[in-house]
């Protein structure tokens, strides 16, 4: 092995294009917002957001908790879905539940 | 099409190049950079990917699809790269490329294909002259090993779901269990022994015609039958195989494959049962009882949102397997001697398989593809 750099490979990979997206500003406490609750259909995702929905309840005072759900737990939600949840609400939460 | 060719920047020339120290085992080296599906692979020569690549229509960075769920992009030089390394030959690039755009196909659900806890892997079925003249195995030990075509097309696309699509399992790939398909699990109809019109006639493509059929598929499930003269004994076996609580077609309804072995076959059509004949009574007696799948309520009560709606949920009612005959993918695959054929479970209503033209490249660069809408199939 001498180091020298003169054999050629080839990457199998490709190149990923991506754009990346800024997080949304982060709030500062939970109390008096809107939380939406998006079940992925999964076969326990109801049964733990619930749970985590009460448990949520028991510290904060929401001002309204929102409740929606996927067509499919495998495949990306409605665009017009995601779009309904960012508009009536301050926060969200989802689960797999598998 | 003819893509429009254009030169090639010095850059783009240089994109997938690695420049590695002399005297370096490439095959080792390739293991090193995580590149591999476990097996060795064959190291990639500039003569060898611009010869797949030549076979791939030329133009080396134009991109065929992007492969989730790392949503790399799959330019034929990329391609070629990966063909090469799972130790294809050229030839096997019309079937390579077409299996590749039928999984990038948004019905197929590639993204969850690869992400799933469930085993599902694709299974590639080849139909159509192409199969023979590549020298495809559709015959004896068809899903097992032997067969270069069968085992490095399926190796190929393997590898582009590794290192395009980024499914390294634990990463992306989250498969609780996998199963040996996902090495490569690619076969042909066995056209020359099967009593009825090839899978891709049935679809409305023509004989002359090649075509591929992807699936997200469980491994096959053996069907053994030696004592059945009749089409429904032989039948009511591959039923009983359909016909448990745990396969994923059972609790998430979808598409299957069930493969007729040609003795199976004969004797099936030698008493003058179609292809839809077959389709039909399997749909019509493989079920399973409501209460079976919901354990008696043992666990509470149980709806199951990912059976159709419109199944009926008592106690007593029978929930087929298949909504509807068209979600059995019916094959005549296998060796001569024997009395077994398989069932294939799906991975479930979460992707729809795909049926595509193997377009052939002309001297020109174009590519001729029969086009098949509602059967109805012209060049």
């Amino acid at each position: 092995m001498t180091g020298r750099k003169d054999m050629t490979a080839f990457d199998p990979r490709g190149v990923v294009e991506t754009e990346p997206l800024e997080l949304a500003a982060r709030v500062g406490g939970l109390d008096g917002l809107r939380l939406g609750v998006l079940d992925n259909t999964k076969w326990n995702a109801g049964r733990l957001l619930r749970k985590t929905v009460a448990r949520l309840q028991g510290e904060f005072s929401f001002a309204a908790v929102n409740y929606y759900r996927k067509e499919s737990f495998s495949k990306d939600a409605d665009p017009a879905l995601i779009a309904t949840i960012a508009a009536d609400n301050d926060i969200a939460v989802t689960a797999i539940g598998d | 099409m003819a893509q429009q060719t254009r030169a090639v920047t010095s850059a783009e020339a240089e994109a997938n190049v690695v420049r590695v120290p002399a005297g370096s085992d490439l095959v080792e080296w390739y293991f090193e950079q995580g590149w591999t599906d476990g097996l060795p692979v064959v190291p990639p020569t500039r003569p060898r990917v611009d010869a797949f690549v030549e076979a791939l229509g030329g133009n080396p960075h134009f991109v065929e699809c992007k492969v989730p769920p790392r949503h790399g992009s799959l330019s034929r030089e990329v391609l070629a790269i990966n063909m090469v390394m799972a130790g294809c030959k050229p030839e096997y690039a019309p079937v390579v490329r077409a299996a590749m755009l039928s999984l990038t196909t948004d019905a197929f659900n590639l993204n969850g294909v690869q992400a799933t806890t469930h085993m599902a892997a694709p299974l590639l079925i080849v139909n159509g002259p192409v199969a023979r003249e590549i020298g495809m195995n559709g015959d004896c030990n068809a899903f097992g090993s032997g067969n270069r075509a069968n085992a490095t097309i399926g190796r190929a696309l393997r590898l582009v779901l590794l290192n395009v699509g980024g499914g390294w399992p634990g990463e992306l790939d989250k498969s609780t269990l996998g199963h040996p398909g996902k090495y490569t699990y690619c076969v042909a109809e066995n056209e020359a022994a099967s009593p009825w019109a090839p899978y891709h006639v049935e679809k409305g493509f023509a004989l002359e015609d090649s075509t591929v059929f992807v699936l997200a598929a469980e491994p096959p499930h053996s069907v053994t039958n030696h004592v059945a003269n009749d089409p429904e004994g032989i039948l009511d076996s591959i039923a009983s195989a359909m016909s448990t609580i745990a396969n994923n077609n059972a609790v998430s309804s979808g598409h299957c494959a069930v493969i007729i072995g040609p003795e199976h076959a004969r004797t099936i059509a030698g008493r003058g049962w179609t292809r839809h004949d077959v389709r039909n009574y399997l749909a019509m007696h493989a079920y399973n009882l409501f209460s079976e799948l919901t354990f008696n309520e043992r666990y509470g009560k149980i709806y199951n949102r990912n059976l159709p709606k419109w199944y009926k949920r008592g106690p007593g009612s029978r929930i087929p397997i298949v909504p509807s005959a068209d979600h059995i993918h019916l094959f005549v695959i296998g060796g001569e001697a024997g009395r077994f054929s398989a069932f294939i479970p799906g991975w479930g209503h979460m992707s729809s398989p795909v049926l595509r033209s193997i377009e052939a490249l002309e001297g020109d660069g174009t590519r001729k593809a029969a086009i098949c809408v509602d059967g109805t199939c012209y060049i």
